[in-house]
């Protein structure tokens, strides 16, 4: 497959060589709707979309009436290989947090 | 006002609307006719005779009073006025009959006739006038309400007293016997009308259909003598259309019946065909004469009626007038809609319980009775399979008729247009573009070096397979025939558009002569691409060089990223070698051409530049640092797990030199491998490593070993003595020997030279003798070390490398080293041996053949230590 991989770039170039660093890495990844992933980078592309395996997504339920944000519950759960559509996608950090 | 003889107005409005001048009024007429079949069937059924008497039940003492409450008004009086104004033309009535009696032959060619006659009427009457002026004004047939309402009024001014004369004809045992006979069609035919079917099917039924229906249904009237006018063809005609059969009895002779009855009647056909008349598109009132006489003159025609009838369901339905469409558009209804909408209500009715559902159950009950139980059970069990099926049927037709054979087609048509686009382009844009558009099925036919390890391969090979897979579901299939049948037409539509794909010229672009731009075409597989950027070559390189001096060594973070970098620079150019490896051009053979020599040349060069990039972004020679706080770069890559599964790629596209090189170094950074530096067990506690950890060194031994093992299986002498040298020489034994990576090293490298002494003959002695004394120096090491270099509990079992380990050194060591292994590690055999008798038997006969390894190398069996 002849992709731009060719000229592999040394330097970041844009954004997402920086998620390229992290292929094959524990990534955090922080979701729209107060969730969390963490797990490994199996793949993503340029809409952010990524394969993650081995993930743990963390789900917060935020009471949205009152204003202090507080954290009602916390859910947890364990897929072995998950796919995450990139509009949801707000931040990829290569250190998982927690 | 009705089309047939009603008075159309309820007796409360009759003396209003008289009043009312001409075409005012009229707005009632919308469902006057539904209103005068109320009435008429009302009041005729509201006589004495049909009195039953209940009414004398009732308590009539709370109406004594009513006139003091409401008021005595003029009684309403049961004089309804049905028949006055009739009788009052009668005599006309009479008089027209005669006339039209007399114009024909004979009575009864004249019965024969006149009812085919009577629907023949066709419109153009008035032409045959010589002084009839057409209509200077828009055809009121366009509004569809208006040929009804516009000539009433007219009517009525032209013939004030003519409209009263059928409603007199109604008699009661008429519109009795009418009923009836609608009560006992419908209690005969009780699962005909469909019930779901929507009143507002019913204009759709056209007047064909209706026509003998109406026939069948004069059959039950009352036989001729008694007198009967037309003004109830409408109720029969109403009810056929909901009926909704298709009927072949032919109109003509059934329909004998009634018309004989019309000279007892003495008025009926005259006055319905001037009605008739009514209804042609305004026609002015002193027009009338001239009209009435083409009526006299002519025999009366088909069209008219027709209409009224057509008309006429539409008020039944409640729907009024306004909602027929006009007379010509609802004639050609019949072929458009009428067969479309009004037969399938039937269609799936008859498919769920039809002959093959209702059939069995109504002429069973009579053999059930007669058959044997196990008969019984039987006919059950098939009938509950055959209503099951039945069912089943049902639902899957449900759909049936949702698509077109045309929208079928369109689909298959996508779906090979789709093929075509995925294989086509394979053949007309060389591997390149086949890689781009199934990149996976080509690697994958590669590993497994399948059939189509060339992407020139035909292309419908490729379809073939897709097709065969789909073929498949049709396997499954009950009916293969047909699935059979359809796979070959498919397949042969699938060659036909290949070829015809690959006959076509596949350009991206289209540069029409004269014209300035391109119009660039694009499918579902390329589309037409929005941007085209290019990054400049070479402009990402600069910073290649300076990049590691440049950063902040110290920095733990900047030196993992600048790692992981590296990785990806590795993967990006294994990437580009091995898309170079499958762009490779034929083989070279003696009688090539020169272009193909010239393009074998240039491959390699460039396979040689990847090589070279591939080296430099390895990283293996930089620079060894002694004491530096940061790992080798090389070390560093392999401490990332995407690290290590790159080392088997990558060693595919290195030379030998390279790989030695590769080997050494991690041999020389033997203790800084994550593999082994993390993996060190503590030695005061036998808490097992992490679990990432456990992963890494799977992972290493999974990737990396096989590589190395590769190699060093080929590895002459000199270079396991030289490896071995640096292991004893730069790294720390003791450390090694306790993890399972360092272990493996070591057995690898023992177990080869002990291969290559007692294979081969040709064995430098200096070699030997080196190899010797270097083994001496790692036994010396690696003695004080043997207790602890079993991991964890003797209970726990991953000790099978330890035992290979050993069992390496055994068969290398000479009996007093033998001796001195097994007084080292004498305690964990006996213990292990003893744990696996307690083990179930088949583990304990595995971990008794981990122990037997080394007991064997060194000539000993564990059953010895019975």
């Amino acid at each position: 497959m002849s992709s731009p991989e060719g000229d592999a770039p040394s330097r970041p170039d844009e954004p997402l060589d920086l998620v390229r660093l992290c292929l094959d890495e524990i990534v955090f990844v922080k979701l729209r709707g107060d969730r969390q992933l963490s797990g490994r980078l199996h793949a993503y592309d340029s809409h952010c979309n990524l394969v993650l395996g081995d993930v743990t997504e963390t789900i917060f339920v935020v009471d949205e009436e009152d204003d202090d944000d507080e954290v009602k519950a916390i859910t947890r759960s364990h897929s072995e290989m998950l796919f995450v559509r990139g509009d949801s996608v707000v931040l990829i950090s290569p250190k998982p947090q927690g | 006002m009705s089309f047939f003889g009603f008075d159309t107005n309820l007796p409360r409005d009759r003396g209003q609307q008289r009043n009312k001048a001409p075409g005012f009024g009229q707005p009632q007429d919308a469902f006057a006719d539904f209103a005068g079949r109320d009435a008429a069937a009302g009041e005729a059924l509201d006589f004495e005779e049909t009195y039953d008497g209940l009414a004398n039940q009732l308590d009539e003492t709370g109406d004594d009073f009513n006139d003091d409450t409401f008021g005595a008004g003029p009684s309403v009086g049961r004089d309804f006025d049905f028949s006055g104004k009739t009788d009052v033309v009668s005599q006309a009535i009479e008089e027209e009959r005669m006339r039209y009696a007399a114009t024909r032959p004979a009575p009864m060619v004249n019965y024969q006739q006149s009812q085919p006659a009577k629907p023949k009427k066709t419109g153009y009457e008035p032409y045959k006038d010589n002084s009839y002026i057409p209509q200077l004004q828009a055809d009121a047939n366009l509004w569809g309400t208006a040929p009804k309402r516009s000539p009433g009024p007219t009517a009525h001014h032209r013939q004030p007293s003519q409209p009263k004369a059928p409603r007199k004809a109604m008699t009661l045992e008429e519109v009795e016997a009418t009923l009836r006979a609608e009560a006992q069609q419908q209690a005969r035919q009780p699962p005909q009308p469909p019930p779901s079917a929507p009143p507002q099917q019913l204009p759709n039924f056209s007047f064909p259909q209706g026509q003998p229906q109406q026939s069948r249904f004069a059959q039950p009237i009352p036989p001729p003598g008694q007198p009967m006018s037309y003004s109830h063809p409408p109720q029969i005609l109403q009810r056929p259309h909901q009926q909704g059969q298709p009927h072949g009895s032919p109109q003509q002779p059934l329909q004998q019946p009634r018309q004989a009855e019309l000279p007892g009647q003495g008025i009926s056909q005259p006055q319905i065909l001037q009605r008739q008349q009514r209804p042609q598109p305004a026609q002015p009132p002193q027009r009338t004469t001239p009209v009435q006489q083409a009526q006299q003159q002519r025999p009366p025609h088909e069209s008219p009626q027709p209409r009224h009838i057509l008309q006429n369901p539409n008020r039944l339905s409640g729907h009024g007038q306004p909602m027929a469409p006009p007379p010509h558009q609802q004639q050609q209804m019949p072929g458009m809609q009428n067969f479309p909408r009004g037969m399938p209500p039937t269609g799936p009715g008859n498919h769920q319980r039809g002959p093959s559902y209702n059939g069995p159950i109504v002429t069973n009950p009579q053999q059930i009775l007669h058959m044997t139980e196990e008969d019984k059970a039987a006919f059950m069990l098939e009938e509950a399979r055959r209503s099951k099926r039945n069912h089943k049927i049902y639902m899957l037709s449900k759909d049936n008729g949702l698509m077109t054979p045309q929208d079928k087609n369109f689909i298959t048509r996508i779906q090979l247009q789709q093929l075509v686009t995925a294989t086509g382009n394979v053949d007309s844009q060389g591997p390149e573009a086949a890689l781009d558009e199934d990149f996976y099925y080509q690697v994958y036919a590669q590993i497994r070096g399948a059939s189509r390890r060339d992407p020139h391969q035909p292309a419908s090979q490729f379809a073939h397979t897709y097709l065969f897979q789909t073929g498949g579901r049709y396997g499954m299939r009950r009916n293969m025939r047909h699935g059979d049948n359809h796979m070959q037409r498919m397949e042969q539509q699938v060659q036909r558009a290949v070829e015809a794909a690959k006959a076509k010229p596949k350009n991206k672009q289209l540069i029409i002569e004269g014209s300035l731009g391109k119009i660039s075409f694009s499918n579902a597989k390329t589309p037409k691409p929005l941007l085209n950027l290019k990054r400049p070559e070479g402009e990402n390189r600069p910073s290649s060089a300076a990049r590691r001096p440049s950063r902040n060594p110290n920095s733990a973070s900047s030196e993992r990223r600048s790692t992981l970098r590296n990785i990806e620079n590795v993967y990006g150019t294994l990437m580009r070698m091995e898309d170079h490896e499958r762009n490779a051009p034929s083989r070279l053979s003696d009688d090539s051409d020169t272009a193909t020599i010239q393009m074998h040349m240039e491959w390699r060069e460039e396979l040689r530049n990847l090589n070279q990039k591939l080296w430099m972004d390895l990283k293996v020679l930089e620079p060894i640092i002694p004491n530096s706080p940061s790992q080798h770069p090389f070390i560093a890559i392999l401490g990332h797990p995407k690290g290590k599964k790159a080392i088997p790629r990558v060693f595919r596209h290195l030379e030998e030199e390279q790989r030695l090189t590769v080997i050494t170094m991690i041999v020389v950074h033997l203790d800084q491998l994550d593999v082994i530096a993390h993996a060190l067990p503590s030695l005061d506690s036998n808490t097992p490593a992490p679990l990432a950890v456990r992963e890494e060194v799977d992972l290493f031994a999974q990737v990396v070993m096989p590589s190395l093992f590769s190699y060093v299986n080929d590895a002459p002498l000199n270079i396991i003595v030289g490896l071995l040298g640096l292991i004893v020489n730069r790294t720390t034994i003791p450390a090694i020997v306790r993890t399972k990576v360092g272990l493996s090293i070591l057995t690898m490298l023992i177990s080869r030279a002990e291969l290559l002494r007692q294979a081969s003959s040709a064995i430098d002695p200096s070699e030997w003798d080196q190899w010797v004394s270097l083994y001496n120096s790692l036994f010396d090491g690696t003695e004080p070390s043997l207790p602890s270099i079993f991991p964890g509990t003797v209970v726990e079992a991953d000790d099978v490398h330890v035992w290979q380990f050993l069992a390496a050194m055994g068969v290398a060591a000479s009996p007093e080293q033998q001796q001195r292994l097994v007084i080292g590690v004498k305690e964990r055999v006996m213990e292990t041996v003893g744990v696996s008798r307690t083990l179930p038997r088949e583990l304990g006969e595995q971990r008794l053949g981990h122990v037997n390894l080394f007991m064997r190398a060194i000539g000993l069996d564990v059953d010895l230590l019975g």
